[in-house]
């Protein structure tokens, strides 16, 4: 259980985050977090959609076919203002865990 | 380049969405695994190896469906339920009765069961054993609707012993009932014939169903996995 919220809560956060730069398609938004996460986090389509559509539907972010100047469609996701106001407490509340974590990281190896 | 809406089409068909939602997932998932596609050929891999790198995106498509479909369609759970599992598990009930019902009527003779393996007791189970062969097919069907409506592992296997659930329910009600006079009677009758009746009614046809269902259910999961290397 703590696992999966976990797993589940870090995926939320990457996609508002990246979300919070400006609209990205799906493609362009599991590039975008393998590569500002070095490769450390990695979303596959079967990881992703299921996500983006949970998020959609509590309204965090909302999605729009746009059409590229090549002619391709493409669905672009952009956060919604309720989007934004929720990515402000969930970074606080991640940095905090993550301080918390090295610093009972750092004391277990003291 | 592989015809990445079409295999989308194929995987999930089933999609419990309206129409015009499904279209509009599988065009999106489709040009997700076109720009994959595109984006690892720029980058040097071979159009077969291409190729494979997108469909390992999705290991498991039922489960993807499963996933789209719960994140979609909240507020539509319990439709899911009724395709899912009611619709499956009472079609399967039906066909058993409907079966049990012919074959009581235009059957050979059932084969007899006495409690205490004895003629002179009151039988208690009988064995119809043309309807216990029709069994694997019903379970079967069950596992193939509940499937391709998207169900669960769990809604599957309910789907399939649904029709002895209700002897099986039969069956535990009595057991106090068969305890009490077994006590009573202090004749070893009651209890052993609840327990022949059990094993007639729930365990053997619950047995035939499975046979059926659960190699329906193995082989359809495989086809999902193997679709995906053979769309390649």
């Amino acid at each position: 259980m703590i696992a999966t919220g976990i797993k589940r809560g870090t995926a939320e956060l990457a996609v508002l985050s990246v979300l919070a730069d400006g609209p990205l398609h799906g493609y362009e938004m599991a590039r975008r977090i393998e590569q500002q996460t070095r490769g450390a986090l990695r979303f596959t389509l079967a990881s992703l959609y299921p996500l983006l559509y949970r998020i959609e539907k509590r309204g965090w972010v909302r999605g729009a076919w746009e059409t590229s100047p090549a002619g391709r469609r493409r669905r672009c996701y952009r956060l919604t203002p309720q989007g934004k106001k929720k990515l402000s407490p969930i970074r606080k509340e991640w940095a905090e865990l993550f301080r918390a974590l090295h610093r009972l990281t750092e004391t277990s190896h003291a | 380049m592989p015809d990445w809406q079409e295999l989308v089409r194929r995987q999930l068909a089933g999609l419990a969405l309206e129409p015009s939602e499904r279209a509009e997932v599988i065009e999106e998932l489709a040009a997700h695994l076109d720009d994959t596609f595109e984006d690892l050929r720029r980058r040097g891999f071979t159009e077969e190896d291409a190729a494979q790198r997108c469909l390992s995106e999705v290991e498991d498509w039922h489960v993807l469906r499963r996933r789209i479909q719960i994140a979609r369609r909240k507020e539509n759970t319990m439709s899911n339920r009724v395709t899912q599992l009611w619709l499956p598990a009472l079609l399967t009930f039906a066909l058993a009765m409907g079966f049990l019902a012919l074959i009581q009527l235009f059957g050979p003779r059932p084969h007899i069961v006495p409690s205490n393996g004895t003629l002179r007791m009151t039988p208690v189970a009988t064995v119809y054993i043309p309807w216990l062969l029709s069994l694997p097919l019903v379970g079967a069907l069950g596992a193939l609707l509940s499937h391709r409506a998207g169900g669960a592992r769990r809604a599957v296997f309910f789907s399939i012993v649904f029709p002895v659930v209700p002897y099986l329910v039969f069956f535990l009600m009595l057991l106090p009932f068969a305890l009490t006079f077994e006590k009573h009677a202090g004749r070893d009758i009651i209890l052993s014939g609840f327990l022949v009746g059990l094993a007639g009614w729930v365990l053997l046809p619950g047995v035939a169903l499975l046979a059926g269902g659960l190699p329906a259910q193995l082989f359809l999961s495989r086809r999902v996995s193997s679709r995906s290397v053979a769309a390649h």
